[in-house]
C-alpha cells in the first residue's frame, strides 16, 4: 500500500511540476514584486489554459491526497 | 474607511477577486502545515520546541516560509526559491547581453526571461530540497537535538521528499501567478506577506510571555511608530514636472499637458534589504557544512557574521544595504531611456534642454534622492539587531526592519490596486 502511494506521489508530483511549466508564466520579476510599476496585462485565458487549469487542479487534488494519505500510513505503521 | 471595504465587496468583479485570493491563502497555509511524507512529526515538534530561539542562519528563511521550513512541510521551501531565481536573472541581465537584448525587446522578452526564472526556480528547488532533507538526515537541521527527524533513512524516502518538495514549489509558483492573473496585486509578494503576518501573533504572544506585558506595550507603541514611518517614507516621492509640446497630427491635437515623473525616495523597495541578508548568510551557510568548525576562518565567520548583535555584522549589513539600494536603482531606473523617450514625444522639463542635460539633471536628482533613502532602509534593517543589543529580544523581533517593510509594502501597493479598481466605478476610495 505504502509503495503503491509513494510511486502515485513520485508521479503526480512530476506531473504536477511539468504542467505549472506548461503554464504561460505571469508577472515576472522582482521589480514587480514589491511595489514596482502597476502592470495588469489583461489579455484573458485561451480555452487551452482554461482546460490546463482542470488539469492541473486535478492532479494538485490527487497529490494532496497522496501526501496526506501516505502520512497517515506512516504514522501509523511506525506507531507514532 | 469601513463604508470602502464594503463597497469593495459589494462590487461583484472586485468581491470575487478578493474571495479568489483568499481561497489560494487558505489552501497556501493549509499546505505549509502539512508534514511531508516520512517526517516524524512528534519528534519535529519536541525539536523545534527545544529550539525555543530560531538559530540566526535560518531566521530568514524561515520568516519568509512562515515556520514551514523547520517543520519540513510539503511548502517547506516556499518562495524562497523563487525569489533567488529572480534575484539571479536579476543580475544575470546585467552580465549577459542576450539576456539584455531580450529585456528590451519588451513583452515577449519579458515574457521569455519569466520562462527562465520558472526553470531556474525549479533547478534552485530540487538543489534546496535536497540540502534540507540531507540536513534533517544528518541531524544537523535542528541543531543540539538528537531525536531522528525522519522514520527511515533510505534513499527512496529522501528522493520522495525531495520530489514532493519540489512538486510544492512548482504549486506555490503557479499559485503566484494565479493570483497575479486573475486576483488583485501580485500573487508572489502576497505570498510572502501571508507567511510573514502568519508568523507575527505567535512571535509577538511569546515576547509578552517571556518579558510581561510592560515589554510588550513597549514593543507594541514603538512597532506603531516604525509603521509609522515606513508608510511616511514610502509614500514620499519627488514630482519631476515634464511639459509636452502641443502638436498637430493631422487634424488631431496631441500633447500640450503636463505631467511628472515620481521619483521615490525609496525607488527599490525592499529587495536590497532581501538581497544584503540572503548574501550576508552565505558565509554562515557555508561554516555550516564544515563539521568541527575549528578553522580560524570559520571561527571568525561564527563570531563575527553570525550572530546579529556585533558591530562588524551590523556595519556590514548597513552597507551592503546602501550599496544594494543604489546598485538596484541604477538597473530599475534608466535616466538616458527616460530622456531619449521624453525627446520622442515633445516633453521637457521646463528650464532644462532636452537630451543629455536632461539626463543629467534625472541622475542628478535621483542619486541625491536615493541617499536618504537608502540611509532609512538600511536603519529600518538595522532595528531587530539594534533591538537584540539592547533587550536581549531573539533575532525573530516582531517588529524586525523586513518584516515591517515587506508588510507595509505589500500593503500599500495592494490597497491601491484595490483602490484603483474601485474608483472604475466611482466609488469613494480608502486613501485620501
Amino acid at each position: 500500500m505504502i509503495i503503491t502511494l509513494t510511486v502515485l506521489l513520485v508521479l503526480t508530483s512530476l506531473l504536477l511540476t511539468l504542467l505549472v511549466l506548461l503554464h504561460k508564466g505571469r508577472g515576472g520579476g522582482l521589480s514587480d514584486m514589491f511595489g514596482g510599476g502597476m502592470s495588469s496585462g489583461l489579455g484573458g485565458s485561451s480555452v487551452a489554459e482554461r482546460n490546463l487549469d482542470r488539469i492541473t487542479i486535478g492532479a494538485g487534488v490527487i497529490w494532496f491526497a497522496c501526501v496526506v494519505a501516505l502520512g497517515l500510513l506512516l504514522k501509523i505503521e511506525h506507531g507514532g | 474607511m469601513l463604508g470602502a471595504f464594503v463597497n469593495a465587496f459589494r462590487t461583484p468583479d472586485l468581491r470575487r477577486k478578493l474571495l479568489f485570493v483568499l481561497a489560494i491563502i487558505v489552501i497556501f497555509r493549509l499546505g505549509s502545515q502539512l508534514p511531508s511524507p516520512g517526517v516524524n512529526v512528534s519528534n519535529v515538534r519536541e525539536c523545534v520546541a527545544q529550539l525555543e530561539s530560531n538559530s540566526g542562519v535560518y531566521g530568514l528563511i524561515n520568516l519568509f516560509s512562515g515556520g514551514a521550513l523547520l517543520q519540513l512541510t510539503v511548502f517547506a521551501l516556499g518562495i524562497m526559491p523563487y525569489i533567488t531565481a529572480s534575484i539571479i536573472l536579476q543580475l544575470l541581465v546585467v552580465v549577459i547581453p542576450r539576456l539584455e537584448a531580450l529585456k528590451k525587446e519588451g513583452q515577449a522578452g519579458q515574457a521569455k526571461i519569466t520562462q527562465y526564472t520558472r526553470y531556474l526556480t525549479l533547478a534552485l528547488a530540487i538543489l534546496q530540497a535536497t540540502g534540507i532533507v540531507a540536513l534533517a538526515r544528518g541531524g544537523q537541521l535542528l541543531q543540539g537535538c538528537t531525536l531522528p527527524l525522519l522514520y527511515d533513512d533510505g534513499v527512496q524516502t529522501m528522493l520522495t521528499m525531495v520530489i514532493t518538495m519540489t512538486a510544492g514549489t512548482a504549486i506555490i509558483m503557479w499559485f503566484g501567478e494565479l493570483i497575479t492573473d486573475r486576483g488583485i496585486g501580485n500573487g508572489m509578494s502576497i505570498l510572502i506577506f501571508t507567511q510573514v503576518v502568519a508568523t507575527f501573533p505567535s512571535a509577538l504572544w511569546q515576547l509578552k510571555e517571556e518579558r510581561g506585558w510592560d515589554v510588550f506595550g513597549m514593543v507594541l507603541v514603538i512597532g506603531m511608530v516604525i509603521i509609522a514611518v515606513v508608510i511616511f517614507m514610502e509614500q514620499g516621492q519627488r514630482r519631476i514636472p515634464v511639459q509636452y509640446a502641443r502638436r498637430m497630427v493631422g487634424r488631431r491635437m496631441y500633447g500640450g499637458s503636463s505631467t511628472y515623473i515620481p521619483l521615490k525616495v525609496n525607488q527599490a523597495g525592499i529587495i536590497p534589504v532581501i538581497f544584503a541578508s540572503s548574501l550576508l548568510y552565505l558565509p554562515a551557510l557555508a561554516t555550516q557544512f564544515d563539521q568541527d568548525q575549528s578553522s580560524s576562518v570559520a571561527q571568525w565567520i561564527q563570531a563575527h557574521l553570525v550572530s546579529g548583535d556585533h558591530p562588524i555584522y551590523m556595519a556590514v549589513y548597513f552597507a551592503m544595504i546602501i550599496f544594494f539600494t543604489y546598485f538596484y536603482v541604477a538597473i530599475t531606473f534608466n535616466p538616458q531611456e527616460v530622456a531619449d523617450n521624453m525627446k520622442k514625444y515633445g516633453g521637457f522639463i521646463p528650464g532644462i534642454r532636452a537630451g543629455k542635460p536632461t539626463e543629467e539633471y534625472l541622475s542628478y536628482v535621483l542619486s541625491r534622492i536615493t541617499a536618504p533613502g537608502a540611509t532609512y532602509l538600511g536603519l529600518i534593517a538595522l532595528i531587530p539587531l539594534i533591538a537584540l543589543a539592547l533587550v536581549n529580544a531573539n533575532q525573530n523581533f516582531p517588529f524586525g526592519g523586513t518584516s515591517i517593510l515587506i508588510m507595509v509594502g505589500v500593503a500599500l501597493d495592494t490597497v491601491k490596486q484595490i483602490e484603483s479598481q474601485l474608483q472604475q466605478r466611482n466609488y469613494e476610495g480608502f486613501l485620501r
